[in-house]
C-alpha cells in the first residue's frame, strides 16, 4: 500500500516534467514561421491534461494525509523478529562449523587407520 | 496533552501549507504560460517603437518562462516533501510494512530451526553408530577415558574461560572442542579423536 502511493508520487514527478516539456514545445512551435496546428493542439491537450492530473493527484494525497496523520512518531519496529532470525542464522552457522570439524576429525582418523594397516602389512611381508 | 495539541496543530498547518503551495504553483504555471501565449501575438499598433516593443516582449517572455520553471521545481520539492511525510506519518502502511517484515523474518527463523532440528536428529543417529564403532574398535582400551570425560578434561586444559556453547534449551547441546590440533597423550588414544558430547 505504501509502495503504491510512493509510486503514484513518482508518476506525478514525471508528469511535472512532461508539463514543462509540453510548454517548451508549444513555445518552440509558435516561434517558427509556419506552425504545425495539429502538433500545437496535441501538445496543448497534453499540457492541460497533465496539469489537471498533477493537481488532482497531489490534492488526493494531501487529503489522505490529513485523514491519516496524527503528528505522533511511530514506535513500531522489527527489531525482535530480526534479532531472533539473526540468532537462528548464527545457530545454523555454528552447526555448520561443528559439522566441518567432525568431518575433518573422521578423515584424520581414517588416514591414521590406513597408515597403521599399511605398516602392519609391511611388517608381515618382512617376516 | 499540550505537546499532542502542538503536534496536531503543526501537522494541520503543514498540510495547509502543502495545499497552498500546490495551488500557488499550478496557478503560476497556468498564468505565466497564458501570458506568454498572449505576448506572442503580434499587434499592428504599438505605443512604442516596434523594436522596443519586441525587446520588452522578449524580456517578459524570459521572465515568465523562468517563473514557469521555478513553479515546476517548487512542485517537485512539494512532491519530495509529501513522500517524506507519507513515509513518516502514513501509519496504516507503516504497520503493514512492519507486520509483513516480521512475518517474513519469523518464517525464515522457523525454517532455519526446523532444518536444524531435522539435522540434529540425523546426526544423533550417525553419532550413535560412530560411538559404537569407536568403543568396539580394537584401538580403544578399557583404561582410556570415555569420550565425554576426555572431552571435558580437554576443555579445561584448553582455556579456563572456554565455555560450552549451547543452542536453545529445547535442543541437545553440541559442544565443540576448542582445538583439533592438541592431543593429550595419556587420556585419549593415539588417534586423537575429537569428541562430541551429548548431554
Amino acid at each position: 500500500m505504501a509502495n503504491e502511493r510512493l509510486r503514484a508520487l513518482e508518476e506525478v514527478e514525471k508528469e511535472i516534467a512532461l508539463i514543462l516539456q509540453c510548454a517548451g514545445n508549444i513555445v518552440l512551435e509558435l516561434s517558427k514561421d509556419k506552425h504545425n496546428a495539429s502538433l500545437l493542439d496535441r501538445q496543448l491537450v497534453q499540457f492541460q491534461s497533465s496539469v489537471t492530473r498533477v493537481e488532482s493527484e497531489l490534492s488526493t494525497q494531501i487529503r489522505y494525509l490529513t485523514q491519516v496523520a496524527t503528528g505522533q512518531p511511530h514506535e513500531g519496529s522489527t527489531y525482535s523478529a530480526r534479532k531472533d532470525c539473526q540468532m537462528a542464522l548464527n545457530r545454523a552457522e555454528y552447526a555448520k562449523v561443528k559439522l566441518g570439524e567432525l568431518g575433518r576429525t573422521c578423515e584424520v582418523m581414517l588416514e591414521q587407520q590406513l597408515q597403521h594397516q599399511q605398516q602392519q602389512l609391511q611388517q608381515q611381508q618382512q617376516t | 496533552m499540550a505537546t499532542q495539541r502542538v503536534h496536531s496543530q503543526s501537522k494541520e498547518s503543514l498540510l495547509q501549507n502543502y495545499n497552498k503551495r500546490l495551488k500557488d504553483d499550478i496557478s503560476s504555471i497556468l498564468d505565466n504560460f497564458t501570458e506568454i501565449i498572449k505576448t506572442a501575438k503580434i499587434e499592428d499598433e504599438t505605443q512604442v517603437a516596434r523594436a522596443t516593443q519586441a525587446e520588452q516582449d522578449h524580456y517578459e517572455m524570459h521572465v515568465r518562462a523562468a517563473n514557469i520553471v521555478r513553479a515546476g521545481e517548487s512542485l517537485m520539492k512539494l512532491v519530495s516533501d509529501l513522500k517524506q511525510f507519507l513515509i513518516l506519518n502514513d501509519f496504516p502502511s507503516v504497520n503493514d510494512a512492519i507486520s509483513l517484515q516480521n512475518q517474513h523474518l519469523r518464517s525464515l527463523q522457523e525454517e532455519c530451526d526446523k532444518k536444524l532440528t531435522s539435522l540434529r536428529d540425523e546426526i544423533a543417529i550417525d553419532l550413535y553408530e560412530l560411538e559404537e564403532e569407536y568403543y568396539s574398535s580394537s584401538q580403544w582400551e578399557s583404561t582410556d577415558l570415555p569420550l565425554c570425560e576426555a572431552y571435558r578434561q580437554r576443555d579445561s586444559w584448553a582455556s579456563p574461560g572456554s565455555s560450552c556453547s549451547s543452542t536453545q534449551g529445547d535442543r541437545e547441546d553440541v559442544d565443540g572442542p576448542p582445538s583439533q590440533e592438541t592431543n593429550p597423550p595419556h587420556h585419549l588414544n593415539g588417534h586423537g579423536t575429537a569428541s562430541i558430547e551429548k548431554q
